[in-house]
């Protein structure tokens, strides 16, 4: 009976807490390598720094949230085991500042550790039939197919946790608002993912075409003078 | 009352939080006006520490284990480097089956017990068409190699041991959608490679 009460006390609260937003942004950060997969490639080496992804999300997370109206929402997603993985490489509890950081923000943090996961909070961890996503951003690494929420973490050069363009299909139509902002600061995803995403979602998602540099410490930056943003 | 208002707080703290890793030490701070920051030093004893500092052989050593090899070793190995630009590790084969059964394998290392034997070469391709026997097994979950779009069955290492040079095989490269040339869909191009690099940094 008691388990009964605190299950339904909980379901009371979720609906209060969620009657009281109409909107949600979202910023999804994906993990960096580990150093050990990446020692000796040199000029090609990734994530020397291991908050790269991070400090462009801390960036936007600030932006979305002076922009935001009193019923927005603003989360902040992230792939949790590449976090663990590079915490226990470099001696460091990165977990915990990340904890500090969305504090400091104060922007609701929630882990995701697989592609089910993530699916299943766009889908259904808010009522997504009164709380609609209003903002979308992606921080990691990707190619024209693929958000890589792992990347040469577990397997060198490889990952184990991604969202394929195929993948598009496994998450409602109807997640995101008409007027909905959405950008992938990614590589190359305005070369393939935009396109798909644009037919799955009837929304538009902002894609670079080309390299993204997050080397230099803010929003990341089209690497190259050919390169451009696209939807 | 208060048995409600705990399982509410302590079911929600779950969203939130996550406990504090084993093994804590003071946040690391990088050099004041410098953009990006550096790499922290190495971790003695690391995996990565070993890798760095380590000296390399030009090849592996018949007979070298590493990792955890009690009993018969229930696979083999045979290296090869992909010639499309894949990053696929090579073939691995149950102990007594014949090559045609091999899968085309992503190789998981386990750092701290046993990692690819290239690590310890001075050129990654200085074991091409070498063969090992391994214990491990494969994993539940395939690897995504972002080169080529493709998915390739995931094998753990736990344990090896060098056999030496071997003949090269006479069986196709890749995971079984190359082989059987099934296109992937996510491809503008159908079956000829991605080939873009996903790094960003």
């Amino acid at each position: 009976m008691r388990l009964l009460l605190a299950f339904l006390s909980l379901t009371l609260l979720g609906t209060l807490h969620a009657s009281a937003q109409s909107r949600e942004d979202i910023v999804l950060t994906g993990g960096p390598a580990l150093r050990f997969m990446e020692h000796g490639k040199g000029d090609v080496s990734h994530d020397v720094y291991w908050f790269n992804f991070v400090d462009a999300s801390v960036i936007r997370l600030k932006e979305l949230k002076d922009q935001a109206k009193p019923d927005e929402l603003i989360t902040w997603l992230i792939y949790r085991p590449a976090y663990a993985s590079r915490s226990e490489e470099m001696g460091l509890d990165l977990l915990a500042q990340l904890q500090d950081k969305a504090k400091t923000l104060g922007v609701r943090l929630v882990w995701f550790n697989s592609k089910e996961e993530l699916v299943a909070y766009l889908n259904r961890g808010l009522d997504r039939d009164k709380i609609k996503i209003g903002d979308f951003d992606y921080f990691g690494h990707s190619n024209k197919a693929c958000f890589l929420f792992d990347y040469s973490n577990t397997i060198d050069t490889m990952s184990i946790a991604w969202l394929h363009v195929k993948d598009l299909k496994l998450i409602d139509r109807d997640i995101f608002a008409r007027d909905a902002t959405c950008k992938s600061w990614g590589c190359h995803s305005g070369e393939m993912y935009s396109q798909w995403w644009k037919s799955r979602f009837d929304v538009p998602m902002t894609g670079a075409i080309g390299k993204t540099d997050f080397a230099h410490g803010g929003l990341p930056q089209l690497s190259n003078s050919d390169g451009k943003w696209a939807e | 009352m208060r048995l409600i208002l705990f399982s509410a707080l302590f079911s929600g703290s779950l969203l939130l939080t996550t406990g504090p890793l084993p093994a804590q030490e003071a946040v690391y701070q990088a050099p004041v006006g410098e953009a990006p920051p550096v790499a922290p030093p190495l971790k003695k004893g690391s995996p990565l520490d070993h890798l760095a500092n380590d000296p390399k052989i030009a090849q592996p050593v018949i007979g070298y284990r590493e990792g955890h090899t009690e009993g018969d070793a229930p696979w083999i190995a045979h290296r090869l480097i992909d010639p499309v630009g894949g990053q696929g590790w090579g073939w691995v084969k149950k102990n007594g089956d014949d090559w045609g059964s091999a899968k085309w394998i992503a190789l998981q290392e386990t750092l701290g017990v046993a990692v690819a034997p290239h690590r310890k070469l001075v050129k990654a391709d200085g074991d091409l068409d070498w063969e090992f026997k391994f214990w491990g097994k494969f994993a539940s979950y395939k690897a995504y190699d972002p080169r080529l779009d493709e998915q390739l069955p995931v094998f753990i290492v736990q344990g090896y041991e060098v056999i030496g040079p071997e003949p090269p095989l006479n069986i196709k490269v890749g995971p079984p959608n190359r082989i059987d040339h099934r296109p992937s869909g996510a491809s503008s191009r159908d079956n000829r490679p991605i080939m873009t690099d996903p790094g960003v940094d």
